[in-house]
């Protein structure tokens, strides 16, 4: 079938709004009660459902900021130890980076994006909620080590030796190292799922060159999540290994190097920044434009701003460690990186200005939070580019300085944008109008109290005062300024006070908002308000997006677009391909379920096992983890032939891709991604330790010719098992039985699992020295691998089985061959790399 | 013009960009390794054969977006002005990184 031409679908007949609406809800609706929340897998319930945890997290970290005020304010206060003064500010860092900034942005773009975009739900709903209940279980753990007074104490970026196990002999450092990692599960999941979702469910003919800004901020936002999470994931892991079973990764003694700590954190630390100002750009990129009524200026130079930013802002982790010693050489490039990247900032900036120039700006209450963002941001640029100064850095470094930069920078670049965005968004959400008065005082509390804290804290660092002290008793002179800041830091405090309190009373006691207050043109605004959990009762083609949201809305509404209403009782959505948003065929998205709960628990169990330091039970935990998935995954499975569907007049779409991309396929894709930057690192690391390092020099493996003939063996064994599953694929697809194909592809993979083990019985001791240790790591990296790989083939053996691997149905099978071919090359380079290592004594 | 996937397109997009990235990695790490081993000592014609090391990659990159850039537009038609600006960032942002290559001392 040759694709439909997207201009030319004829509208759907014109229905009564009401009957589609309670049909579509049936299908789409929550469930009843808490059960019913517990078990939605809707973009809406759990887009708001994160922005609320977060704004719940911001409050406690919030009140961990107070309390450090308040232990600053005078030189000796006896308020807070010294102990407890450093699990304060720990917790307030990581609290504020990861239990708020990236939770909030996840929840905002999971909220915005399928409105925006045109569609019903996200590509993965089930992978949204599990999502949300990893980041509620692991911030739930972290909050409760506060509470028991077990919280980290080694500052929010960890840095060995400090949070090794000498120095930090408790628990205290692994609940940051598991409770952060599991948290980012939830990262990684709503950055598979957002960019498969940007990629493959716009409206037809929405081109990825005419979607609305937004969606190319998330789309960065999630390529940086991507490429930036598996770094500090895998340091976590190697970190938690050494504390756990003293694998020296990090000890000098060892041959190991606290300065790979750094790099692998910091791999992720400043590109962190970006992820967090990205899609705060975006509520910009959004809101400006339509509160100075005109359009945003420049929307080529902003992608290509997005595109340079998304690079760019990984060529210059090396600027938080200018004072440990890297070459000259090496400090140059990554200065020069540091400076360049300033050019998207300020091309976006220009951009913004040029539009409000155009346009009459409106100073409605989001707008106040723009200028606020302007004025603040601006001023943390300023005193970047000061310490991006190499000599500068030197004096100013680990000073207050940096507190203030960090916090104009954070505040400033996030913060204002995001309340900007939730006061522009509060009538969709809620379906209300605000109260006049209220927002405003509010913000005028923030901005004032934000400013006479931070401002002061420049100068105090300057001055001289050193971040992460709770007392100062030999620098009185310090005291006025401190005074004063936490003064103000109070003052901030009730501005946020207030803006809930503004919240609260518009969701709970608003006027009804009219539809589309803001007479945005974006899709959005085109749906009933608050949304209902399908969005659009039917979807937008061509014509209808250029309507804009005034024109379209009833439209929509009445079922003229494509695909109304839900009259086969399933939740149906339109796939679209990547550049064009051609037609290409319709999903069938799973139904609320409370699977991803009792996933999230299972791993929850797994975590608690290890913080508990049962490391012989722990694996067992998997046990659950990997059943569970298991039936994630036969549920998805289609067991029958579906008819083709109806879209439009004339218009059949088929519901299973003839060969084409299913979205489970791009979404691994995307996880084989952020794989192979997991590898990546793992393998700079063996490079770093093998190279750059000093210490004791790795003693000889004495590797002998069983675990080389081992290594080849279960390589030419894992390439035999991917042609047995491409094999197996040929017969699937032209409707042969499969099943000795398959049956053989497990069984080569078990023998290959086998092959590892007995590669792995000859390695030396990997608590022996550094060297080793990565050793054991990228064994054990491919051991997993291998692992999946037999799950994935036994699933599809499992398949055939029952019969339900059939033309255009054999996407478990081609998921499993992606696996395999990854699987392999990780194992050759991994061969590779140990050779390399070995040659290199 | 040719109709192209949306993926080449993407591909298009991000040439530049990548190209910057792995010649940035590339010459980081032949930077660490050239250390290690003494490249710079070793001459090789006017430069040290760490300097040499570190250039080769970004001559590299930079001749790749040039050879793109003058394909881009016969390649894409119409959807070819935002993988044009890629490229021209790709370009810029390999010769300013990489140029202190040619001045900061080694190691
Ligand atoms: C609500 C107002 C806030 C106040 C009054 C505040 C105050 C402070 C203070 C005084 C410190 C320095 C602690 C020390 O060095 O002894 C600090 C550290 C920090 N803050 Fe905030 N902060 C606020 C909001 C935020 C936000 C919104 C973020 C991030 C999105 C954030 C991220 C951090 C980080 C990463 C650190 C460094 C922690 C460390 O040194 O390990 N803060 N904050
Ligand atoms: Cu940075």
């Amino acid at each position: 079938m040759s694709p439909p031409d997207v201009t030319a679908i004829p509208a759907n007949p014109p229905r009564r709004a009401l009957p589609l609406h309670r049909e579509l809800d049936r299908v789409w609706r929550n469930g009843p009660g808490l059960w019913g929340q517990v078990t939605s897998v809707s973009h809406t319930t759990l887009g708001l459902r994160f922005m609320a945890t977060a704004f719940v997290f911001f409050g406690i970290g919030g009140l961990l900021a107070m309390l450090i005020r308040a232990q600053l304010a005078t030189p000796q206060s006896a308020f807070l130890d010294t102990a407890l003064y450093n699990q304060i500010f720990t917790m307030h860092g990581s609290i504020m980076m990861f239990l708020f900034a990236i939770p909030m942005l996840e929840g905002l773009a999971m909220y915005l994006l399928p409105k925006m975009l045109g569609t019903r739900d996200l590509a993965f709903p089930r992978l949204s909620a599990l999502g949300y209940w990893c980041y509620l279980l692991g911030g739930t753990i972290l909050i409760a080590a506060l509470l028991a007074g077990v919280a980290p104490a080694d500052g929010w970026f960890m840095y060995t030796p400090l949070s090794g196990k000498t120095y930090s002999p408790g628990i205290n450092a692994d609940v940051w190292l598991l409770g952060v990692t599991f948290v980012e599960i939830s990262a990684l999941a709503a950055a598979i799922e957002l960019m498969v979702s940007i990629l493959r469910l716009r409206a037809p003919g929405m081109k990825l060159t005419q979607m609305p800004l937004f969606a190319w901020y998330i789309l960065g936002t999630a390529a940086m999540m991507l490429a930036g999470f598996p770094p500090l994931i895998l340091g976590s892991v190697l970190l938690e290994m050494e504390r756990a079973f003293g694998w020296p990764f990090f000890d000098p003694e060892r041959g190991g190097d606290p300065l790979l700590w750094q790099h692998l954190f910091w791999l992720f630390g400043h590109p962190e920044v970006y992820i967090i100002f990205l899609p705060a750009a975006g509520v910009l990129s959004t809101v400006i434009p339509v509160l100075c009524r005109t359009t945003i200026v420049g929307y080529g130079a902003i992608v290509a701003a997005i595109l340079g930013m998304v690079f760019l802002s990984f060529g210059l982790w090396v600027h938080h460690m200018f004072t440990v010693g890297i070459p000259h050489l090496a400090l140059a490039f990554f200065s020069a990186a540091s400076m360049l990247v300033a050019v998207p900032t300020a091309v976006q900036i220009f951009a913004w200005i040029g539009t409000m120039w155009r346009g009459r700006p409106e100073l409605k209450l989001p707008m106040l939070y723009i200028l606020g963002f302007f004025f603040t941001f601006v001023m943390g640029g300023l005193t970047g580019v000061m310490l991006a100064v190499v000599p500068f850095n030197w004096q100013a470094h680990d000073t207050a300085f940096v507190t203030a930069h960090l916090h104009y920078v954070l505040i400033g670049g996030f913060v204002f944008p995001m309340l900007a965005g939730v006061t522009w968004w509060m009538p969709l959400m809620s379906g209300r109008r605000r109260i006049k008065g209220l927002g405003e005082a509010a913000f005028w509390l923030i901005l004032i109290g934000f400013h006479g804290t931070f401002f002061l804290m420049h100068l105090t660092g300057l001055m001289g005062m050193p971040r992460r002290i709770p007392t100062y008793a030999d620098n009185p002179e310090w005291m006025w300024l401190n005074l004063s800041s936490s003064f103000f830091g109070f003052v901030m405090t009730i501005g946020f006070a207030l803006f809930t309190i503004d919240l609260i009373l518009q969701a709970g006691f608003g006027k009804r908002s009219v539809r589309d207050p803001w007479q945005a043109p974006s899709l959005d605004w085109a749906m009933a308000l608050p949304p209902p959990n399908y969005n659009f009762a039917s979807l937008p083609g061509v014509e209808l997006q250029k309507e804009g949201a005034g024109g379209a809305m009833l439209k929509l509404a009445r079922g003229e677009g494509l695909l109304p209403g839900a009259p086969r009782g399933r939740r149906e959505i339109l796939v679209t391909s990547v550049g064009t948003a051609r037609l290409e065929h319709v999903a069938l998205l799973p139904f609320n379920t409370a699977l991803p709960l009792v996933l999230a628990l299972a791993i929850c169990a797994f975590v608690l096992l290890m913080l508990a330091g049962f490391y012989a039970l722990a694996p067992v935990a998997l046990i659950p983890v990997t059943g569970l998935i298991w039936a994630w995954a036969r549920r998805a499975v289609a067991s029958v032939d579906a008819a083709p569907v109806e879209v439009a007049p004339g218009l059949l779409l088929p519901v299973h891709p003839e060969g084409g991309t299913t979205l489970t396929q791009s979404g691994l894709r995307c996880l084989l991604f952020a794989d192979g930057t997991f590898f990546a690192s793992l393998l700079f690391g063996l490079a770093f330790l093998s190279l750059v390092s000093p210490g004791p020099p790795l003693p000889a493996w004495g590797a002998d010719q069983k675990v080389l003939l081992s290594a080849l063996a279960g390589l030419s064994l894992l390439v035999t098992g991917g042609l047995g599953a491409r094999w197996a694929l040929g017969r699937v697809e032209s409707g042969r039985p499969a099943g000795a194909a398959l049956f053989g592809w497990v069984i080569v993979n078990l023998v290959a699992l086998v092959a590892l083990a007995a590669l792995a019985a000859g390695l030396p001791d990997p608590t022996r020295h550094a060297g080793d240790a990565v050793r054991a790591a990228l064994v054990a990296y491919v051991g997993l691998h291998i692992t999946i790989a037999v799950l994935f083939s036994a699933f599809a053996l499992d398949l055939a089985r029952r019969g339900e691997l059939a033309h255009g149905r054999a996407g478990a099978l081609r998921n499993g061959w992606l696996w395999q071919g990854y699987t392999l090359a990780a194992a050759a380079l991994a061969t590779a790399a140990l050779w390399a290592q070995e040659a290199a004594l | 013009m040719r109709q192209v996937g949306g993926m080449v397109w993407l591909g298009w997009l991000i040439a530049g960009p990548t190209a910057w990235a792995g010649a940035f990695s590339v010459a980081y790490g032949l930077h660490g390794l050239g250390c290690e081993l003494g490249w710079p000592a070793l001459d090789v014609g006017p430069l040290s054969l760490q300097r040499m090391a570190i250039a080769l990659p970004s001559l590299a990159a930079i001749l790749l977006c040039l050879v793109l850039l003058s394909r881009v537009k016969a390649t894409l038609g119409p959807e070819a002005g935002l993988p044009r600006l890629g490229l021209w960032i790709g370009l810029i942002a390999t010769l300013y990184t990489m140029a202190p290559v040619l001045v900061a001392t080694s190691c």
